[in-house]
């Protein structure tokens, strides 16, 4: 076997010899970014739908409930934002496994997306409620003096509309879990990062191997920043819209086009 | 005949600052009641202690006799007590046909074919059904107002409420809803508006309760409450006020 001599001889030579690997890693950390992301987002509304219910009025053990349950919600933020996703991982693998939840040699993925979920939600909570504080509060009073519930008024207004205010803080999140997610190495699962370590181990190559991940890192980040630029841009829909009918002609209509801000 | 709203010794306070004291008064079927008042008087406070967006920290409202915040389902009884807000506070989401569909839809639970009919329905008739497609951020304040009725017409209450619905209205737009709401009024719709328009008052109400200090203080048909008011806060208020308008 020829060894390489050059730094682009070691990246063609470690691309043609793990390239398969490093797809498969690249696969894995996209699916655990993005199932994290989702699911965390939707840990995050829930959290954030749950968390503005208005306290009922009336004595102390009628609000208790609720209490209590703000008070879970902000220690479950408060310890997931205050430890690092490194820690949290050994912490809730290993400690899964000792109370027998999974056993050794299972199949390490679940955990790992269930890691991220609930890293991100926490984050997502916040983000969502500062989401909620964006939308104008008259909104919200509006549709409750229409006869709306919270549930109604929270999913068919005030959402939709913090859901837009935050999509950038959203894709935000999703690019830190395609880098963050390298950290689940530490509980072997064979994502990016964890690739690119096993094929710089076997011939000693750090500088390339890593060289090479970073490209991959860069590729994925840039190309879903782009894909949620277009995203964003569709949420806020047609610019245009038509008025319809006229005094002399109920079936004309012309459209009226907005100039792009 | 029997009233349609019966607000008994409504107070309300923030905290120790009394907003609200010993409100009585009662809404009859076809009345058209304007409140008039300095500002800070309570006036907005009074009507979101109507339809529970602030909870009356004393008193009661009864709604067909019965009381509305336990006899009634709240839901219920927000979608019969309509309101109309002086920020309009239409759903930005959605478009003008949409904000009049959606709570028929969620609340009311009809259908939505039969949902767009009657958005059309009440859309024309303040005037605002060519504009069902557009968003709300692309009309004017005086459209956004008239939209904003729509939507509480669609509900088809029994009762509206009105929070100074053209006080931040530029002042051309001012008569288009006025209008609208002049039109209501003579189809015998049941109205509650806080408003500065002592033109509109002296013209429309059936009513006219002046507030000052977080109490009604005078409770009086137009013609004798604007000529001849009896207590002498009403009389200072409008000597003020209507060296301005009218
Ligand atoms: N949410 C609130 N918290 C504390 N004070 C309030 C609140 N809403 C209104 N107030 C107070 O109640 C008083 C009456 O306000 P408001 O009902 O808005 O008067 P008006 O509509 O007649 O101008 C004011 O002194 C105001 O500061
Ligand atoms: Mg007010």
């Amino acid at each position: 076997m020829n060894v390489p001599t050059s730094f682009f001889g070691w990246v063609s030579f470690l691309l043609d010899r793990y390239g398969q690997l490093f797809l498969q890693g690249t696969g894995v950390t996209l699916l655990v970014a993005l199932s994290g992301t989702v699911l965390g987002f939707v840990i995050g509304l829930l959290v954030a739908i749950v968390r503005t219910i208005p306290l009922p009025k009336g004595p102390w053990y009628r609000q208790l409930p609720l209490r209590v349950v703000y008070f879970l919600l902000n220690v479950y933020i408060e310890v997931f934002r205050g430890t690092p996703m490194i820690v949290q991982s050994m912490v809730i693998y290993y400690g899964s496994m000792m109370i027998g939840l999974i056993k050794r040699g299972t199949p390490v993925l679940p955990a790992a997306i269930f890691i991220v979920s609930i890293n991100t939600g926490a984050y997502m909570a916040e983000i969502i409620r500062g989401g909620i504080i964006s939308v104008d509060k008259g909104q919200k009073e509006a549709a409750t003096a229409i006869g709306m519930t919270h549930w109604q008024a929270m999913t068919h207004v005030v959402l939709p509309q913090a859901v837009r205010n935050i999509m950038p803080s959203i894709g935000n999140e999703f690019v830190v879990n395609i880098k963050d997610s390298s950290v689940l190495n530490v509980i072997s699962l064979s994502e990016l990062y964890f690739t690119g370590k096993s094929a710089a181990g076997n011939y000693g190559r750090y500088f390339e191997s890593f060289f090479i991940i970073a490209c991959i890192y860069l590729v994925l980040t840039f190309t879903v920043t782009r894909i949620l630029r277009l995203v964003e841009r569709k949420m806020d829909g047609s610019k245009n819209y038509t008025i319809y009918g006229s005094q002399s002609d109920s079936h004309s209509s012309i459209t009226i086009s907005e100039e792009e801000a | 005949m029997d009233s349609i709203l019966e607000i008994r010794h409504l107070e309300k306070s923030f905290g120790d600052h009394a907003v609200l004291r010993d409100i009585s008064f009662s809404v009859k079927k076809g009345d058209v009641i304007c409140i008039i008042g300095s500002s800070g008087s309570g006036k907005s406070t009074l009507l979101r202690c109507v339809n529970f967006l602030e909870e009356p920290t004393g008193g009661e409202i009864l709604y067909h006799g019965k009381n509305a915040e336990k006899e009634w389902k709240r839901t219920l009884y927000n979608s019969k007590v309509g309101m109309v807000f002086q920020s309009f506070n239409l759903f930005g989401n959605h478009n003008v046909l949409e904000n009049c569909v959606l709570g028929q839809m969620q609340v009311l639970k009809v259908k939505r074919v039969e949902a767009e009919e009657r958005a059309l329905t009440y859309l024309k008739r303040v005037g605002m059904d060519a504009y069902r497609a557009a968003r709300p951020a692309q009309l004017s304040g005086g459209q956004k107002q008239r939209v904003a009725i729509a939507r509480a017409l669609c509900m088809e209450p029994e009762v509206l409420l009105f929070d100074e619905p053209t006080s931040a209205l530029d002042p051309e737009m001012v008569g288009e809803v006025l209008y609208v709401m002049q039109d209501l009024a003579s189809a015998g719709m049941t109205m509650l508006i806080v408003t500065h328009e002592m033109s509109f008052a002296r013209d429309v109400a059936s009513r006219v309760l002046f507030m000052d200090g977080g109490v009604i203080v005078e409770d009086a048909p137009p013609q004798q409450l604007f000529s001849h008011p009896e207590q002498p806060r009403t009389q200072e208020f409008l000597k003020r006020v209507l060296a301005r308008q009218l």
